[in-house]
């Protein structure tokens, strides 16, 4: 979970654990890459606007990097605009939720992108961020 | 002394019928196309015999001709020689014709008439009899020429008095409608008893302009029947052909059939052309500059003699400096014309632009060449797509409409300069090309687009504290997880404290809106500015973060003149941008300090900094220092607004120094109370 705001990343470690999820935390944009790289996450839920490093920057590194490429990666942001979804698509992210968003859902929404993903649904699930499809 | 040559004529005839104890005489003159010959004179004829004698060819069989043809003199004796010699006479003046004498009328060898005498007996004529006849012709053919040379002088001296006049006339006034109507009644009735006057206008109509007589009446009447009667645009003859061809209409003699034909069976016309008893007509173009302008028309009726050549040239050429006169009046007006509009054009906001059907430029206003970037000088005359090399692509979109409809401005961008600029591009055609309006829309659309960019800002900044409080909720809610009693409480804090954050930013939207409508009331109150420094370092150091080491350093600052909520609020803006522009800690200060009868206020930070390039533009409002917004360091884009606005309401300015990388430094400097 990387994200600036604690309180959203609050939100995200409670409800996740609800769903038997652990969470690790970092709150800006470099913390979150170490942590990834280090770590190696089953998903990324991941802010934009972040001071210093944001997180468009955050998602084409780790899609560049060998062993980060295969983290799927949620975006999480106040930014709504259909241009900023595409940039997130093109980014290779795997879902775009939209702040406010519901947090008690999370858990199932993060268990059915894995699960897609594990279908081999993974670039459907990319396009459909820019096609439309409110989560 | 014999003034007109028909006097002249009279004078000699009379004496030489003495001198030679003729019983009678005539003198018969060549007419000027050389054809025909008039008597311009008799004496002692039976006027029923002469009735058919006033005027016969040239080489009609009469003894007259003749002479003139041949140039030598006719001796008859008898009538019955003359009836030998010219059967065809034989029923002429029989009973009192006797001997005859026709002897030619020459200077310098040309023969231009004869003189006859009649008889009233038979006579042979002896030699020196013959002299002295030859004799007496040849003084008097000398003293008609002279009196004809005399004539024709006069004549032409009263032509160059009456083009003298009419130039002067011509150049009186450049009001040329007014000057023509004078002109026809300077041709009346000296030049003619009728003169009219058509122009052509701008559609290609025939228009009377002025119709002159001697009698006004006649002048009235005129009008009406041309009411009655409209010319016929399409005429072979008169103004109307004279206006299509720019060849002079010359009628000597309106033929009969002509009349016949213009008349028909209308016998109210017939009345009317009876009355008028027009003669001889001149029609002559008006011509300037290859263009027929009018026609100015000439005729002779009731008094005036018929038209001769004379009359014709002296005809064109009134015509020809009518022409140059008018030319010259439209010329000026047209050009005073373009010269106020351009003096007008210069001073309006908006590019005009005006081009010919070939799309070269003919008008530039100061204007176009701002938001074009293309001087005056450099555009007239030019082609617009040489330059404006975009011009094609300026325009290709803007829909030309017809002149008097509403303008449909398309808004483009060309580049000026290096810079991009937005111009709103109107175009109106007309008959002699198009028009356009070009309105440089860079500021409002870029005030547009922050406007835009704004709203973005503010619904990305609600919807960070929205998720926060709106998420708090539904975790709090839900009965499927047991929450720990901290996790609660955090939630409930977040809940607290998102919700005031979300207040604020409605709050400065708020307060923006009221600087812009001048809706703020300041109350301006002796303060001191210490004690407010005081209460924003204390209440903003509950919530810095640890790494920012806050303080207040204040030294004896003197009594200021502000609203101390105002300036409370300005100080907590600035403190906590320095705050939050400090992300990696280190020290804020307050530091408030007398300075030359003022008061400075100073926020220090030791954080990102600004760069030099954006340092004047923070303070304006919805500008944002990173507008991609993507660092996260939130705000509504008015804060820095709102404190410039409110510092200024205090009579004080709100100044930055900074250095990228090392900090930034905001000042406010209120006066001190007087």
């Amino acid at each position: 979970m990387v994200d600036d705001e604690r309180a959203i990343r609050l939100l995200c470690r409670v409800n996740l654990a609800a769903s038997g999820m652990e969470v690790i935390e970092a709150a800006d944009g470099r913390a979150g890459l170490e942590l990834a790289r280090k770590e190696r996450p089953d998903l990324v839920l991941l802010d934009v606007m972040m001071p210093d490093v944001d997180g468009w920057t955050v998602a084409r590194e780790l899609a560049e990097g060998m062993e980060t490429r295969d983290i799927p990666v949620v975006f999480l942001t106040a930014r709504a605009d259909t241009a900023d979804k595409r940039l997130g698509e093109q980014l290779g992210g795997v879902g775009y939720l939209v702040k406010p968003f519901d947090p008690v859902a999370i858990g199932d929404y993060v268990e059915d992108v894995l699960s897609r993903i594990e279908r081999g649904e993974r670039e459907q699930l990319r396009r459909e961020i820019s096609s439309g499809r409110e989560r | 002394m014999a003034v007109t040559p028909e006097q002249v004529l009279d004078a000699i005839l009379t004496e030489g019928v003495r001198a030679a104890e003729a019983r009678a005489g005539s003198i018969g003159v060549v007419s000027e196309d050389g054809e025909r010959i008039e008597l311009l004179a008799q004496i002692g004829y039976r006027p029923e015999v002469m009735e058919d004698w006033q005027e016969f060819r040239v080489d009609a069989p009469t003894p007259m001709s003749d002479v003139i043809r041949t140039g030598e003199p006719i001796f008859i004796s008898s009538v019955q020689e003359r009836n030998r010699l010219y059967p065809s006479l034989a029923q002429v003046g029989q009973e009192d014709g006797h001997a005859l004498v026709v002897v030619p009328l020459a200077v310098e060898g040309r023969v231009f008439g004869a003189i006859s005498l009649s008889f009233d007996h038979d006579i042979e004529f002896e030699p020196e009899r013959r002299e002295m006849k030859i004799a007496l012709a040849r003084q008097a053919a000398q003293a008609i020429t002279r009196s004809r040379l005399y004539a024709a002088e006069q004549a032409m001296r009263e032509r160059m008095t009456f083009l003298a006049e009419a130039s002067q006339l011509l150049a009186s006034s450049l009001d040329y409608n007014r000057t023509l109507r004078r002109l026809a009644q300077l041709c009346v009735p000296r030049l003619a008893d009728w003169c009219a006057i058509d122009m052509v206008d701008e559609d290609g109509g025939i228009e009377r302009l002025a119709v002159a007589h001697e009698d006004p009446e006649k002048v009235k009447w005129a009008y009406e029947l041309q009411e009655r009667y409209p010319p016929d645009p399409d005429a072979q003859r008169g103004v109307p052909q004279v206006l299509r061809s720019g060849e002079p209409d010359f009628l000597p003699t309106i033929p009969e059939q002509l009349l016949e034909d213009a008349i028909g069976d209308d016998h109210e016309l017939r009345r009317i052309v009876d009355e008028l008893g027009l003669k001889s007509s001149i029609a002559v173009p008006l011509i300037a500059r290859g263009r027929t302008l009018g026609a100015l028309s000439l005729i002779a009726a009731e008094r005036h003699p018929v038209f001769t050549a004379a009359d014709l040239e002296l005809a064109i050429e009134l015509g020809r400096r009518a022409a140059v006169a008018v030319d010259n009046a439209r010329l000026y007006r047209e050009a005073e014309r373009g010269a106020n509009a351009a003096r007008a054009l210069a001073y309006v906001a908006d590019g005009v632009v005006l081009l010919d059907r070939d799309g070269t430029v003919r008008h530039w206003n100061p204007a176009a060449a701002a938001i074009t970037g293309v001087s005056e000088d450099d555009a007239l005359g030019r082609p617009v797509a040489e330059v404006v090399p975009a011009w094609d692509s300026l325009t290709t979109h803007v829909q030309l409409l017809a002149p008097g409809s509403a303008p449909r401005p398309v808004t483009v961008p060309i580049v000026v300069g290096g810079h991009e600029r937005w111009v709103a591009v109107s175009g109106v055609k007309f008959g002699g090309g198009t028009v356009y309006a070009l309105q440089d829309v860079t500021e409002e659309r870029a005030l547009e687009k922050t406007r835009s960019d704004f709203v973005a800002t503010a619904s990305h900044e609600l919807r960070t504290p929205l998720a926060a409080v709106y998420g708090a909720v539904r975790t709090l809610r839900r009965d499927d997880v047991q929450l720990s009693e901290s996790d609660k409480a955090q939630f409930l804090e977040m809940i607290e404290s998102e919700a005031t954050r979300l207040a604020k930013i409605v709050d400065q939207i708020l307060v923006a809106g009221q600087l812009d409508a001048g809706a703020v009331e300041l109350e301006l109150t002796e303060c001191n500015p210490a004690e407010v420094a005081a209460g924003v370092i204390e209440s903003a150091a509950t919530h810095v973060p640890e790494s920012i080491s806050l303080s207040l350093d204040a030294r004896e600052p003197p009594q200021i003149a502000c609203d101390p909520n105002k300036l409370r609020q300005v100080l907590v803006n600035l403190v906590d941008n320095a705050v939050k522009y400090s992300p990696d800690g280190g020290a804020v200060v307050l530091r408030v300090r007398g300075d030359n009868g003022s008061c400075r206020i100073d926020v220090l930070d030791e954080g990102l900094g600004i760069p030099s390039g954006e340092q004047s533009r923070i303070f304006e409002k919805f500008y944002r220092l990173d507008p991609q917004q993507t660092h996260g360091v939130g705000g509504s884009g008015l804060g820095l607004y709102i404190c410039k606005e409110l510092v200024e309401r205090m009579d004080g300015r709100l100044t930055v120094e900074s250095e990228p990388g090392k900090g930034s430094r905001f000042s406010v400097v209120l006066p001190v109370r007087a």
